[in-house]
Formats: structure tokens, C-alpha cells, sequence
């Protein structure tokens, strides 16, 4: 069993950082713990509203200045954080796997995406440009030119620790802006880390604020007048019915990213090992707790007699299983183990909920991941392993409601159209993918399903960064999307001048 | 025996090993045989250069979209170890001949890797290929020494 060593040797005390200084919060403090070891590896404070208004003013106090840095300078600071991040990846990425679980190769993946976001931000000066027209009538010209806004808060979840902050942050510092960030009280070390490599960068004090915490933080975000919006990814109950209402009842901008059940059609002409190999990254890559995962694979028999069918149902069903079960499950800093623990108890506790509200329902366990063989002797308190259910319905609750965790559904579509209506028929559009070599029925697909994100023989269709995270109906609020021009556009306000000279 | 997941990282991990290894051993050429002295410390450059185009490629291009749950099926490593120690009262000819089967096998496993990886990003195997080819023209240089060495008086 190779280990590899951990970053965190001791119990950290995080402090939130203000105006260029690290404070100590009045609230109390809560542990950050190691799902795999069980071991506490930092405190965090649960911040209060003088503390999170005393970081919103510290921000709105640096706008001027940081809004008047020519966009060259202020992105000269984001390539130094870049280089900054590069000389800390591999610390940063076993930091992640320490406080969330994921593996090593999962964690060093998501370090990687949060650092192309940097990189795409240090184009700002280009992308931040706006349009000049002469002579819209004889002797005037018109010109648009996009101005930062002020000051953002930015809100990120627990299964992304890192890459998530990096959708928003380095767009809104880039075109001049002053942020506010929360990190999950759950996994908050990376957020803190890169704050520190950003203070090295030398983002200038009040520009880059973090505060720790929890509702009372993300509250006293929502109601400060000087936030002039939000970016958020979480839970849909909270992304619709707290944090875009409250945006809506206060004029502030909000891209809140929500929750998912994302589908993945197999077709009779897919290529049923590469989909296999796609299949087990998407559905139990960072143990299924991930808004792209696949969670329900439908098997479609398009052309196919039911004989037909039923005969290539089982083919991909029996191959899902096989390879699911060859699936290891230990500590991610263990390079032989593929998939980690889920994030803490209660995560886990929901999760067999679930498995056991599917057997109540009828469905067929096939591959039971509570009972998981552990690599290592760790304790099994957030652990389950790769679970399989067949004969799964539309109308069960696992079929419907988002798991977040590593949960397959199986179940059976007679045809493209059938197995477009079984996603339509769910209330969330985040992402759905489609394995198979036939052109006309990808582009069927991709034309008709309404996810935001689409996967062509690709099971987790994650968008690069110069482009935006899409997505629809139950998973987004807002109008424009993280990460690319849209966040470019997000953060900062079209200005239009016409101009004469007598 | 029980068999173990190799991932990519351990197989980077074992990389790293196995260049770090293959530059000491030509460093320890390199000071204790003068006459091609130029030859083995560019060999040992060239291995920290391997190192750091592997891991770079495999940094720059691995992806949680893409290689989560991704193992190198059937490979096993214990067949690939490496001797990279040189004895101290090893001779230059018999150094070269170790020389020679260290990159031997050191091609062999960037070849069995080269093949396993292909359903990974395109970039990596392609590294992989890389290092094989230059380790291959090590390899070449090497018997010209050794077939210089025995011939000579």
C-alpha cells in the first residue's frame, strides 16, 4: 500500500482574511476532518455579521483603486498566481483529498481546472473589450466599454473545494472588481490556501476577501447593499428559493448553479468498452457527489426487437456491473485505490437511505455498496462502494431525486424519442450524455435535450474554462453562467457612449 | 497474490523513481569513468528532463472529467524494477553492459505503458512515446561504447 505523504501534519487554525490581513474570528469554531482517516486536520471559525460586513466594506473601500489599475497590471497579478498554484499543485491537490476524500488523480484533475480558469481570466485585457463604431451619423461615433460593478460575494459547496471559487474570482478581480468568498465550512483549507498564494501574487489588500462561516456569512451577504451580486453553486432548494429570490428581492446580479439527476443513453452502436470506461468516471468519479455525474443509464433499443433489447440490456448491464465491482475504494492519498469516501457521516447516512428506499421501491440491488471492502484498514464511517440498481422506474425516488453519491440506476428506453421524454420528464437540466456512433442520433440529442451540458461519448461533459458551465430548468438560476466570457459579461456592466465634437 | 490497482499516479510516481534513479546511476558513470564522461551527464540530464516532460504532460493534461476511476489493468510493476545501483567495484565495461539492460527495460516499460494508456488523453501516451524513443537512442549509444570498449586493447 503506497501512502502518499500528507501536507496537513497537524490540526490547522483557520483565520479569515480581510483587507489584507489574517483575523481571528469571534465565532466558534467547528473541526474540518479527514472523511478516509477520521482525523480532525483543521478548525474553522463560523464567522459573524460584523465580520462578514466588516470584509464587504474592507472590499467596497479597494474598488476605486482597483478599478482605475490598468487591466494589464491587474492581470499580471493573476499569471504570478498562476505560477504560484503551479509550484503548489501537487500540495494542493493532496490538501483537497485530505479534506473531501477524492483520490490523488480526482484531486489533481480539479487543481488543474481551476488553474485554466486563472489562465483564461489573465486574457481579460482582450476579452474585456468593448466595440467602437464612427460615424453612426456624419461627424458622431458610438462606443461600448464594460465596467466592473463593485463588489461580488461568491458562495462555493463542499465537492469542488477547490476548483469552484475559480469559476468566479479571478473574472471578477481580472475586470476590476472586489470579491467576498465563502468556502464550505466542510472543506475549506484549499479556498484559504489560495488566498495566501493570491496575497503573495500581490492582489492589493480589500481586493480578495475571504470569510468563513456559514448562514450567517451567506445572509449578511444577501442583505448588504453593497454586494452587487452573488455566485453560488449548491443545493437547488437553497440556489432557488434563498439565494435567487433574496437576489431578486435586493437588484443583485446571481448565477446560482444547482442540483442535478443527470442521464447517460447507451444505444445498440455504442462502443460499449470505451462507454464502460466513460460510465465509471461519471458515475462514481468523486464518489457520484458531483453535479455532472451520471446517475441514471439507460439502456435504448432503437431499432432493436424487444428480444432484441432485452438481450442488449443485459450485455450492458452485466459489463457495468463487472467493472463497477473491480472498482477499489480507500484513502485518495493511496495510489492504488479509484474512488474515495463520501465527503462525512451524514452524507453517508443519506446515501444508504436512499439504497434502502430503492429496495423498498422494488428496484434490484445488484451491486450493493454498503457492503464495501476497504483498501486499508480505515474506518468504514464515510464509505460506500460503487452500488448497482436494475429494474428501476421513472416514477422511484432514486430514478428522481439527486443522490450524491455513487448510485447507478438502471433502466430500459425503447427508443431515442422514449429515453429524450425520461429526461424531459425530470425536473433538473444540468447534463445528459449519449453513447453512440451514429451521427444523426447525437445530433438529435444534443439538439432536443434541454440540459445545459451535453456529452457526446463523453460521461461528464465539463465545460473548459473559456467556456461557461452551462445549465437549465432546476439546476441554474440566473441568467448568465460561471466560468468564460459569460462570466466576463456577468461581472461587469455594458456602458455606451455616443460622442460629437463641435 | 493479490493484485493491485495500479493508477496513474502511482505509474507517474513510479517514473519519477525510475528517472531519478537512471541520473544518479549516470552521474556515478559519469565521475567515475572519465573517458565518456560528457555522454553520461548528458545522459543524467536528460533523465531529469524525461521526469519533468512526464510529469508536466500529466499535470497539464489530467483531468477529473476524464481519468477518474482509470487503472493500467494487468500491468505489473514488479516485472519493470530497475537496477539503478552501481557497485563500487564495478568495471566500465561491466557498467556499460548495466547501463545498457537498464534501458532495455526501461524501454520495455515505456512501451507496455505507451500501449496500456491509449484510452487516456491522447497527450499522455505520447509522452510516454517520447521517453521510449529517446531512452531507445541511449541504448544505441551505449553498445557503441561497450562494442568500442571490447575492441579495444
Amino acid at each position: 500500500m503506497t501512502i502518499l505523504e500528507e501536507p496537513i501534519k497537524e490540526t490547522l487554525h483557520l483565520r479569515n482574511y480581510i483587507d489584507g490581513e489574517w483575523l481571528e474570528s469571534e465565532g466558534e469554531l467547528r473541526s474540518v476532518i479527514n472523511p478516509a482517516t477520521g482525523k480532525a486536520i483543521a478548525r474553522v471559525p463560523i464567522s459573524t455579521e460584523d465580520e462578514i460586513n466588516a470584509a464587504v466594506e474592507a472590499a467596497q473601500e479597494a474598488f476605486p483603486e482597483w478599478r482605475s489599475t490598468p487591466p494589464l497590471a491587474r492581470v499580471r497579478c493573476l499569471f504570478r498566481l498562476k505560477e504560484l498554484l503551479e509550484e503548489n499543485f501537487e500540495e494542493l491537490s493532496r490538501i483537497q483529498t485530505m479534506e473531501h476524500g477524492k483520490t490523488i488523480d480526482e484531486s489533481r484533475g480539479e487543481t488543474r481546472r481551476g488553474i485554466e480558469n486563472v489562465e483564461v481570466a489573465a486574457g481579460i485585457p482582450s476579452l474585456m473589450m468593448g466595440g467602437f463604431l464612427e460615424d453612426i451619423a456624419l461627424g458622431i461615433d458610438e462606443y461600448l466599454i464594460r465596467q466592473p460593478l463593485g463588489v461580488f460575494g461568491i458562495i462555493t459547496p463542499f465537492n469542488f473545494p477547490f476548483m469552484i471559487g475559480l469559476w468566479f474570482a479571478p473574472y471578477a478581480v481580472a475586470t476590476g472588481n472586489c470579491v467576498v468568498l465563502k468556502p464550505s465550512s466542510e472543506d475549506p483549507l484549499c479556498q484559504t490556501k489560495i488566498v495566501e498564494l493570491a496575497e503573495e501574487a500581490g492582489i492589493p489588500p480589500g481586493v480578495w476577501n475571504l470569510v468563513h462561516g456559514g448562514r450567517t456569512v451567506v445572509s449578511g451577504m444577501l442583505d448588504h447593499p453593497d454586494i452587487k451580486g452573488i455566485c453560488f453553486v449548491g443545493s437547488t432548494p437553497v440556489a432557488r428559493d434563498v439565494i435567487y429570490k433574496r437576489c431578486g428581492e435586493t437588484g443583485k446580479r446571481v448565477i446560482a448553479q444547482a442540483g442535478a439527476k443527470n442521464f447517460a443513453l447507451v444505444m445498440p452502436d455504442a462502443d460499449l468498452e470505451a462507454t464502460m470506461a466513460a460510465c465509471m468516471t461519471s458515475f462514481y468519479g468523486n464518489a457520484g457527489q458531483r453535479c455532472l455525474a451520471n446517475a441514471n443509464l439507460v439502456v435504448v433499443g432503437e431499432g432493436l426487437s424487444e428480444r432484441e433489447h432485452e438481450a442488449f440490456y443485459k450485455k450492458v448491464v452485466d459489463m457495468f456491473v463487472t467493472v463497477a465491482s473491480r472498482i477499489t475504494v480507500g484513502y485518495g492519498l493511496d495510489e492504488t485505490v479509484q474512488m474515495g469516501p463520501l465527503r462525512d457521516r451524514a452524507k453517508k447516512e443519506m446515501v444508504i437511505g436512499y439504497i434502502n428506499k430503492g429496495i423498498e421501491e422494488g428496484a434490484k440491488l445488484t451491486l450493493d455498496g454498503r457492503d464495501v471492502k476497504l483498501v486499508g484498514g480505515w474506518p468504514d464511517a464515510c464509505f460506500v462502494g460503487p452500488t448497482v440498481f436494475e429494474e428501476v422506474t421513472l416514477d422511484m425516488t432514486i430514478a428522481q431525486e439527486e443522490i450524491f453519491g455513487p448510485v447507478a440506476c438502471m433502466m430500459k428506453a425503447k427508443s431515442l424519442d422514449e429515453g429524450i421524454e425520461m429526461i424531459h420528464a425530470n425536473p433538473f437540466g444540468n447534463a445528459a450524455s449519449i453513447f453512440t456512433g451514429n451521427g444523426k442520433w447525437a445530433r438529435e440529442f444534443q439538439y432536443r435535450v434541454e440540459c445545459g451540458n451535453i456529452g457526446i461519448n463523453i460521461g461528464i461533459a465539463a465545460p473548459m474554462a473559456f467556456f461557461p458551465f452551462s445549465g437549465m430548468k432546476d439546476s441554474f438560476f440566473g441568467t448568465l453562467h460561471g466560468q468564460g466570457q459569460e462570466a466576463i459579461r456577468f461581472f461587469t456592466e455594458s456602458k455606451v457612449v455616443v460622442q460629437r465634437w463641435f | 497474490m493479490e493484485k493491485t490497482t495500479i493508477t496513474a499516479s502511482a505509474i507517474i510516481s513510479f517514473i519519477e523513481k525510475l528517472e531519478d534513479g537512471s541520473s544518479a546511476f549516470y552521474e556515478e558513470m559519469a565521475e567515475r569513468f572519465a573517458e565518456n564522461r560528457e555522454t553520461f551527464l548528458a545522459f543524467a540530464k536528460e533523465s531529469k528532463k524525461n521526469k519533468t516532460l512526464v510529469v508536466r504532460t500529466y499535470q497539464e493534461t489530467i483531468t477529473d472529467a476524464l481519468e477518474a476511476c482509470f487503472s493500467f489493468e494487468g500491468l505489473d510493476l514488479g516485472r519493470h524494477a530497475i537496477e539503478t545501483t552501481l557497485a563500487k567495484e564495478t568495471g566500465y565495461t561491466e557498467a556499460l553492459e548495466m547501463a545498457i539492460g537498464l534501458e532495455e527495460k526501461a524501454n520495455e516499460f515505456y512501451l507496455d505503458i505507451t500501449e496500456r494508456s491509449q484510452s487516456l488523453l491522447a497527450t499522455i501516451p505520447r509522452a510516454f512515446k517520447r521517453v521510449t524513443k529517446k531512452r531507445n537512442g541511449r541504448r544505441l549509444k551505449l553498445q557503441s561504447l561497450l562494442d568500442v570498449a571490447i575492441d579495444s586493447p
